[in-house]
């Protein structure tokens, strides 16, 4: 194999940061929710590649979970932003803020 | 007695129970969904519990998990190791089992007039499976799954008043942050399996030393990040004040006492089993005993100095309850000194007097909010003239929770006490002392206002609601016999700590 494993390592954790970064910065609701989903293909990415370098299958099992998981917690939290939204007319996280940080 | 041919699969009877229970409400109310039976639902969801409780405590009395060298079954291993159950998953289990039945016996009266009692006892209860799951979890993946099982019902119980603008709110801010640990720590999952090859406990231990130095160090602290959460410890603590606030006052209490107890027992396998101290300090060049006894500083400060400054009962309770996992964490701060298995069994003690303590003290906030008095301080002055049992109830858990003698608060902390200084952490001794004294004046600002004060203004007679009285006055009787039994209660928690330390 020609790819080696340090560079599924580089991309994985950019991919993490670009999440993050989202996470940090964005406003919107989905786009958090986009952003999480990002971290979350990053540990996918790793997990996959390591299964790999390592010859067990581990990782690829625990991949499936961890995507299976990712979809389970896109819904609740799409319902927790569409009360959000009935609430507060807006899926702007900053502006439900009734309680002092 | 047991029968003599035990099968390996019934040491999980606990939990198939609370799942069988999650599953049978689904069940009653899809029969027929436009009407409601609180007492039938309710009554399910308690005597599920209340089942799975009985269980668990008898395996832990028979001796299932139990090494045979002591006389026992032996600790039973399920899925090659995926799960295991020993005496430390039993005791959490039992821990959790009693949180639920008494939120699910407050809840008949806390959720009266609510819609969605049917969803709301199931997801109580599958939350309550994920934290029994999470108990007897022996590897990365079926921790992270477990975890997952008790975090999203946990998300949707926090938002179930749906036109409760504090509800909503709640539940969205828990849920970000939840989602945002979950993926760090699934992050960190993949980089110690990155660094070793393994995802089960043992396996992860015995090919640590090949393992490559700085992925597994990012990998631990993304794994403490996910913990961190869970316990609400510094720095991922301030999601708990919020989510607790909001939330429906017996989740909070279901939150704040039984999930917290779930995301210690994980802490505690994962850093005895999986990452043993010398070979993880030799590998990674740092000693993570270090940085939990800076953590379990930092939020016992953090948490009791915080709480110290609140006007709103509720906020208060919940910067406590980061407070007291700052407690907690002493038991894994001890690791790094000599007498493991004490200190980590006083936590454990810690854990279980909190769960009836801290349980009791949000189901008398859910008493004061289903009366409709008020959130602050003052709205509580003079309740005991109108309802003095549940104000001696909620006296006693304040005295337990600031650790005064003859309450069981007051023995856990001492063992804790006691523990650290044997172990020569003079540091954390001190921290604990310290802000277990500043920690009184809160708590007994709140018996003050209840028991001293006038009333701001005129009080209609309050009512009895039972089931809220039922389970208060229950926590607060437990935290009081917790005196004379706790010589048993203590050797159980000394032999679970013994259990994974040794």
């Amino acid at each position: 194999m020609s790819v080696g494993i340090e560079h599924y390592v580089l991309l994985s954790m950019a991919l993490f940061c670009i999440g993050l970064f989202g996470v940090l910065t964005r406003r919107n609701a989905l786009l958090f929710l986009m952003s999480v989903e990002l971290m979350l293909n990053a540990a996918n990415v790793n997990l996959i590649a390591f299964s790999f370098y390592h010859g067990n299958l581990t990782g690829q099992v625990f991949a499936l979970f961890t995507m299976a998981l990712a979809a389970a917690e896109v819904a609740v939290g799409l319902g927790i932003i569409l009360v959000l939204y009935r609430n507060f007319r807006d899926v702007d996280v900053t502006v439900p803020s009734t309680m002092r940080w | 007695m047991l029968p003599i041919e035990f099968a390996g699969w019934a040491g999980l009877a606990p939990v198939y129970v609370l799942v069988a229970t999650a599953l049978v409400l689904f069940a009653v109310d899809s029969i027929d969904p436009r009407k409601t039976n609180r007492t039938l639902l309710a009554g399910t969801a308690t005597a599920g519990s209340l089942v799975a409780l009985a269980v668990a405590v008898w395996f832990l009395l028979a001796g299932v998990g139990t090494p045979q060298v002591d006389g026992g079954f032996g600790v039973i291993e399920l899925h090659e190791g995926q799960l295991v159950v020993d005496q430390l998953a039993l005791f959490f289990m039992v821990v959790i089992a009693t949180v639920t039945s008494l939120v699910s016996v407050a809840s008949y009266d806390y959720m009266e007039g609510h819609t969605y009692q049917a969803e709301y006892y199931s997801l109580t209860l599958l939350a309550a499976t994920g934290m029994a799951t999470m108990a007897a979890s022996n590897s990365l993946v079926t921790i992270f799954i477990a975890l997952e099982l008790t975090s999203l019902p946990s998300y949707a119980l926090v938002a179930i008043l749906k036109d409760n603008r504090g509800s909503i709110e709640a539940g969205l801010k828990y849920f970000l942050i939840g989602a945002l640990s979950s993926a760090i720590f699934v992050y960190g999952i993949s980089l110690v399996y990155g660094a070793t090859g393994f995802l089960q406990l043992e396996a992860i231990a015995n090919n640590l030393e090949s393992g490559y130095g700085p992925l597994l160090g990012l990998g631990i602290l993304m794994l403490l990040g996910g913990f961190a959460f869970k316990t609400a410890s510094v720095p991922v603590h301030f999601w708990a004040p919020e989510a607790y606030e909001g939330a429906p006052a017996p989740i909070a209490a279901f939150l704040s006492s039984a999930s917290k107890a779930a995301g210690f027992v994980i802490a505690f396998r994962v850093f005895t089993t999986a990452f043993p101290l010398e070979t993880t300090t030799a590998v990674i060049g740092i000693d993570w005993s270090v940085l939990f006894t800076v953590l379990a500083i930092a939020t016992m400060t953090i948490g009791n100095f915080a709480a110290a400054t609140q006007e709103n009962v509720k906020r208060m309770l919940a910067y406590s309850s980061v407070g007291h996992a700052g407690y907690a964490l002493i038991g894994l701060a001890g690791l790094g000194a000599g007498v493991n298995d004490v200190v980590m069994g006083a936590a454990l003690m810690h854990l279980f007097v909190y769960g009836f303590m801290n349980t009791g003290a949000f189901l008398f906030v859910g008493l004061a909010e289903y009366w409709g008095v008020g959130r602050t301080f003052e709205d509580y002055n003079g309740l005991s003239a109108k309802a003095p049992v549940a104000c001696a109830a909620m006296t006693v858990f304040m005295f337990s929770l600031a650790g005064i003698p003859p309450f069981g608060g007051f023995f856990s902390k001492y063992f804790l006490f006691t523990a650290s200084i044997d172990a020569g952490m003079f540091a954390v001794a001190a921290a604990l002392v310290i802000n277990s004294a500043l920690s009184l004046y809160y708590y007994s600002r709140l018996i003050k206002a209840l028991w001293i004060e006038e009333p701001i203004g005129e009080r209609d007679a309050l009512s009895q609601p039972l089931g809220l009285y039922a389970a208060i006055v229950f926590a607060a009787v437990m935290t009081v016999v917790v005196l004379p039994g706790f010589g048993p209660v203590a050797d159980v928690a000394v032999d679970a700590a013994a259990a994974i330390v040794a």
